[in-house]
């Protein structure tokens, strides 16, 4: 073998995906944590943004001046934060549970990057179902909280186009969030050295 | 170029600072292994055995020496280079198999074969056949969890071999299976040395292991003792 015969290892984000797709699938249990978790902090979130955005259709429509409380945005974000802290710690565990199978990846030709990419990819798919299930609930709780003061139809009267916007920067916000809380497990994961890794024992 | 020696190991040592001591789990190692040839490595625990097969494969850095494969000083790979040596040129067996919970027998198999770049269809037909090769071809969809350890260190042989590497490295691969199951495990590791030229290189305490080996190399205290025809 010559130095220059030496090639390359590949791992692509489709192999990422299909192999984060068997983690959560078989680990369904932390998966369900970390998704719910990110829902219930997104669902506040949700839940005040949209209720701004009824009580402004509503007053469009003739109604009388009604508005979320500045400070409920700052619970909001409390909320966010410690859904992040949560994810964070679910990820590092997951971290060493997985310490022989990260060793055992990179006997088998794992860069220190694909190890991050696997983190990462498994995270957001956390965080587009905890996404998608916190902006349903956050919907279902503005609904609930503005419905008897402004009726229940106001939901119905605010422009389509303006819905997508929430609901994709909601998505968005999830999908950033649980990335962001998986970036310092993800390295920790990708750092391990394969002999440290195999000898672990859980 | 063809190398004579597929391992050459030069004053290979790993020491580790505990505390104010340095332990010397291996200390000014040399060997030429041959392409093809088995060697038993044997030692009593604590004799470097397991820090040698970690140097061997790329695993570990050496504190001083040099590790050969096939004439490259592994010391000079970068990371991808390094990955490529561990995916392409080594397959690893390891006590407690090591395999991805998550996947099926096929997928283990096939992982390597990601890695290597080859496309995924062909990987696991690649993958299907090396589990009928090692006597598995009815329980490729099986998960670890759902197989026998001799059935599971068999799937762990054929994600050794899925890019047909030249070295065998195998840390006590018989050390969590029974009488029986470990004489099948050591007849399909001589089957394949023998049929495939594998170079294989066993740390080990199996006495019939060792019998099987063409030579057998003696640690103690992180030196060879004494290197013995088989």
């Amino acid at each position: 073998m010559a130095r220059e015969s030496i090639g390359r290892v590949h791992f692509s984000l489709g192999d990422a995906a299909r192999l984060s797709y068997d983690q959560i699938k078989r680990r369904r249990g932390r998966a369900a944590i970390n998704i719910a978790s990110i829902a219930l902090g997104l669902s506040f979130y949700a839940t005040l943004v949209l209720s701004d955005t009824f009580y402004s259709a509503y007053e469009g429509l003739g109604g009388t001046q009604l508005s979320v409380e500045s400070y409920q945005y700052w619970l909001v974000g409390v909320a966010l934060v410690v859904s992040v802290v949560g994810i964070t710690n679910a990820m590092l565990i997951a971290v060493y549970e997985r310490y022989k199978e990260i060793g055992t990846m990179k006997c088998l030709g794992a860069l220190d990057r694909h190890i991050i990419l696997l983190f990462l990819v498994e995270s957001s798919f956390q965080g587009l179902a905890g996404g998608l299930a916190g902006f349903l609930l956050g919907l279902a709780g503005a609904v609930a909280s503005t419905g008897f003061a402004t009726g229940f139809d106001v939901a119905l009267r605010v422009p389509p186009l303006q819905m997508l916007a929430i609901f994709a920067g909601s998505v968005g916000l999830a999908l950033v969030l649980s990335m962001t809380a998986t970036i310092y497990p993800a390295w920790r994961a990708s750092k391990l050295r394969p002999v440290e890794a195999l000898r672990y024992e859980l | 170029m063809n190398y004579d020696y597929v391992i050459e190991l030069r004053g290979l040592s790993r020491h580790y600072a505990m505390g104010e001591d340095t332990v010397k789990a291996l200390d000014g190692v040399d060997l030429e292994i041959k392409r093809g040839e088995y060697v038993s490595i044997v030692g009593p625990s604590g004799s470097g055995k397991t820090t040698l097969f970690n140097l061997i494969g790329g695993l570990d850095k050496p504190t001083g020496g040099s590790v050969f494969i096939d004439g490259v000083d592994i010391a000079q790979l970068d990371a991808y280079e390094l990955a490529w040596l561990r995916c392409r040129k080594i397959g690893y067996i390891f006590q407690s198999f090591n395999l991805i919970q998550v996947l099926t027998a096929l997928e283990n198999v096939a992982l390597p074969t990601v890695f290597a770049g080859v496309p995924r269809e062909e990987g696991l037909r690649k993958a299907q056949h090396l589990l009928e090769s090692v006597g598995l071809g009815t329980r490729v969809h099986h998960r670890p969890s759902e197989l026998s350890a001799g059935q599971q260190q068999r799937v762990a042989i054929a994600r050794a071999l899925a890019n047909d590497p030249g070295i065998i490295l195998a840390d006590e691969p018989t050390g969590n299976l029974d009488l029986n199951t470990g004489m099948e495990i050591i007849d399909l590791l001589h089957g394949l040395n023998k049929t495939k030229g594998l170079t294989l290189v066993a740390a080990t305490h199996d006495l019939k292991m060792i019998k099987a080996s063409d030579r057998i190399v003696w640690m103690r205290d992180g030196q060879i003792e004494r290197i013995e025809r088989g």
